[in-house]
């Protein structure tokens, strides 16, 4: 006969069936009996953060550096609600997270008990699924369908609500085969066939093909990127990278044009215009890529490919869509090419290709050096260039410096590049690389941050302290919350509301007093000596590189405007105005 | 492509578990679209299977994507949008109270043997009446009673069926 467990036992060893190794918690009053079945064992691996936000972001940068599920456990009430803008983050960017809260006991609920909130009923439109257990039985049906759901599909978070009394409560648990998951949830990541007999006709037929791929590809694993080479390489078509992309295909290829959409590359922006086949490969077609609907790439007939039906036609309209999981998608369009001996020839796209190169001669994200002030394209560009051997995992927080760094860095791999996209949540850098380090811990994790940015989560520093994370933070200072400002210089007539930073911290001595060493540059000469310490020092760092303050990021497609009506520079006037329409959109 | 504004009766089978009608009107509220009627009741009680049937508008694209959004909620197992299936059922079960009026009595009977109405209570001088039709006959029904001042009504909602094409739980 098996042995009956309490629930708090039974759900770490739930756990340790999913084979977690690490989660990512705070304790509190509703979690005492799991914390102290975490204190018992030794298989797990619990790190303490100091804000619950941060948890969830930390395990989103374990998760997205590794493929694996992040896990997070929170208590009741206050626990609870500062996960919410981690798990909708996790949610926009589709990352697979399993987040546990306690919960005030069964009989409790509903009484506007101490550290009682409604956390399933909050979180509801921002986890893919949530789950309160009011059955210790129905526990472990739970927990492994969470696992299931978080990962299989579309990737999202999942909270799974246990109140306390049910912690207690003894049951049997049977391993995680034997126990039956209380979801039904079959995900269809098989292909249609004749929708891959269509798409080898479709790129048969274009002369002025691109691919256009994005954060599916790196959701579906190193694989999906292997095989997404092995076809653009067959091919010889041009292939351009959303920001949650990055990496999905080397961007130092030939063949990569960049990132695309808003802070995307002329040649990118302008291909997509101009193609006459678009391939999107587990993108989403985001408003920061379609800018205006109704220009956005008029001639072109489009191939979506995504796991999620509901990405189709969601904003724009396609031609062909194939649900399913790219890695099997592209492992059957690779076999019907390769069944096919389909050749394309170079010369049939010599026309494209010239068009694309006279594009990439306007070198559209080439800036004005200066001698004094460091220019943060300059301090980015040098971070790679000492870097890159070193294949550091990036992350970033919100704003110019994220843009930044997604033009000037390279992405060589996929899971390297770590930034919240969908959302943009300012904090989410610092814990992101905290969990990125600790799935990683001998690998170079480096925070591109901005000084506004990096204070929303700046309490994490003691995380790194005590867990020895030596994650580098480099933050381009500008003083300003650049990307507010650029807009309101833009849109506003250059009145700065509230988008200066005032009574900045001394960056320096915040590090020390964390136990981590601080580092400043002022001068462009500083930088590769002081990139160079950076990297030698074993512990943290948070290095403040004083940026010229005034620098905007371009290239840049104004609200609501179109592809082909991009700012290149300062003195690009936007032909048109800004239209009302464009004035509302964000 | 049409803008065209339309009606869509759509049906899912769901779990019958606590919140699972809060997921589907709230990804209603959540993304802004419409519900012009909803019913939901458990239809079998072995598997937990409840029913719910929504009547909705918009053009084709955004109707589709209310199916995509449906089919993603977890507890969904089965959606159909009956409004394409070739021939089905629609109706409605509506319960209606009116003044008591002598001298309009008998066109009261007259109008509820034409729709197909009986009366369920008679009593201080109300009448309460229930019917069964499409909606379209419900509010012909609702307005030949309003001459004889209706105090209240409550409808149950469309519930809906298709002919042919068998509606596979899952
Ligand atoms: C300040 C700021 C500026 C920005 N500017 C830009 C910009 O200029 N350019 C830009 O590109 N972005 C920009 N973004 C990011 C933008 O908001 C979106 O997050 C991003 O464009 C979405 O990327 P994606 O289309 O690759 O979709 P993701 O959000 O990564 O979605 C992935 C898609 O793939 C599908 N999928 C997931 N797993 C699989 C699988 N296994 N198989 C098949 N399909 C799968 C999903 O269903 C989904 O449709 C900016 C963000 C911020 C904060
Ligand atoms: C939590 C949160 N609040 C507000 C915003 C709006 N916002 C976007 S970028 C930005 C400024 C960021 O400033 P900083 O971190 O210094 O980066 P910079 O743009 O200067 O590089 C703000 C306030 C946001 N994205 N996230
Ligand atoms: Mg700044």
């Amino acid at each position: 006969m098996i042995k009956k467990i309490t629930g708090a036992k039974l759900l770490v060893e739930c756990l340790i069936n999913e084979k977690v190794d690490v989660i990512f918690g705070y304790p509190g009053g509703a979690v005492l009996p799991i914390y102290d079945e975490l204190f018992k064992q030794k298989k797990i691996r619990h790190i303490l953060v100091r804000h619950e936000q941060a948890a969830v972001h930390a395990a989103e940068g374990y998760a997205r550096s590794t493929g694996k599920i992040g896990v997070v456990l929170v208590t009741s009430g206050p626990g609870a609600t500062n996960t919410v803008t981690g798990l909708t983050d996790a949610m926009m960017d589709s990352v697979p997270i399993v987040c546990i809260s306690g919960q005030v006991p069964t009989h409790m609920i509903g009484n506007d008990a101490f550290q009682e909130a409604d956390i399933v009923g909050i979180t509801r439109p921002c986890t893919k699924h949530n789950y309160l257990v009011k059955d210790v039985d129905n526990l472990a049906g739970a927990i492994h369908s969470a696992f299931f759901i978080a990962s299989n599909g579309r990737p999202g978070p999942v909270l799974v609500d246990i109140p306390k009394d049910i912690q207690t409560f003894r049951t049997n648990y049977e391993g995680k085969t034997n126990t039956k998951k209380i979801s039904y949830y079959s995900p269809q990541v098989d292909p249609n066939k004749d929708s891959i007999k269509f798409f080898v006709e479709m790129i048969g037929q274009s002369e002025k093909p691109i691919f256009y791929v994005g954060g599916g590809v790196i959701n579906s694993g190193p694989k999906a990127s292997r095989l997404l080479f092995e076809l653009i390489k067959k091919t010889g078509f041009p292939c351009t990278q959303t920001l949650m992309g990055l990496g999905a295909f080397p961007t130092s290829d030939q063949q990569a044009l960049g990132m695309l959409g808003m802070h995307g590359t002329y040649e990118s922006n302008l291909a997509m215009h101009q193609c006459d086949l678009m391939i999107c490969i587990g993108a989403r077609f985001d408003d920061r890529i379609t800018g205006k609907v109704s220009g956005f790439s008029p001639k072109s007939k489009k191939i979506h490919i995504d796991i999620d039906p509901s990405s189709f036609n969601k904003s724009v309209n396609v031609d062909l869509t194939i649900q399913g999981d790219i890695k099997k998608v592209l492992k059957e369009i690779l076999n019907l090419l390769n069944k096919k001996k389909m050749h394309f020839q170079k010369q049939k796209y010599s026309n494209w290709w010239k068009k694309i190169n006279k594009w990439r001669k306007k070198d559209c994200l080439a800036y004005k050096n200066s001698k004094k002030l460091i220019k943060p394209q300059y301090a980015l560009e040098r971070l790679n260039e000492l870097t890159k051997n070193l294949c550091p995992y990036i992350t970033t927080e919100v704003g110019q410096h994220q843009m930044w760094a997604a033009q000037y860095l390279t992405f060589n791999k996929p899971n390297h590049w770590m930034t919240s996209g969908g959302l943009g949540t300012m904090g989410y850098g610092l814990p992101a690389a905290m969990g990125t380090q600790i799935a990683h811990p001998k690998s170079l994790v480096i925070d591109v941050a901005g000084e506004a940015s990096i204070l929303m989560n700046i309490q994490e520093m003691s995380t790194l302290k005590q867990y020895r994370l030596p994650v580098k933070i480099f933050i381009l200072n500008n003083h300003y919350m650049g990307m507010v400002r650029q807009w309101q210089e833009l849109l506003h007539g250059n009145r700065l509301s509230e988008s200066y930073m005032e009574s900045l911290p001394d960056f320096v001595k915040l590090a020390e007093s964390f136990g981590a060493v601080g580092l400043r540059a002022t001068q462009p000469n500083d930088l590769d000596l002081m990139i160079k310490e950076m990297i030698e020092i074993k512990g943290p760092v948070i290095f403040d590189v004083c940026v010229d303050e005034t620098e905007n990021c371009f290239p840049m497609i104004p609200s609501g405007a179109t592809h082909d009506q991009m700012l290149l520079g300062p003195n690009d006037e936007f032909e048109d105005g800004i239209s009302e329409d464009g004035m509302v959109l964000v | 492509m049409t803008n065209k504004s339309d009606k869509y009766i759509i049906s899912i089978m769901v779990d019958n578990e606590p919140g699972v009608l809060a997921r589907v009107v709230g990804l209603f509220s959540g993304r802004g679209y419409n519900i012009e009627s909803l019913s939901v009741s458990e239809v079998d009680s072995d598997k937990f299977l409840s029913r719910v049937t929504i009547v909705t508008s918009g053009t084709k694209i955004i109707v589709d994507q209310i199916k995509a959004q449906l089919n993603k909620l977890i507890p969904v197992h089965n959606l159909i949008d009956i409004t394409q299936q070739e021939s089905f059922i629609a109706k409605e079960y509506i319960l209606i109270k009116i003044k008591k009026n002598q001298k309009n009595q008998k066109k009261t009977f007259d109008i509820a043997n034409k729709f197909n109405a009986s009366i369920l209570s008679d009593q201080n001088n109300e009448l309460i009446l229930e019917m069964v039709g499409t909606s379209l006959n419900i509010s012909k029904f609702i307005k030949l009673l309003r001459t004889f001042g209706i105090i209240e009504l409550t409808r149950s909602g469309l519930v809906s069926m298709p002919i042919d094409s068998s509606f596979i739980k899952k």
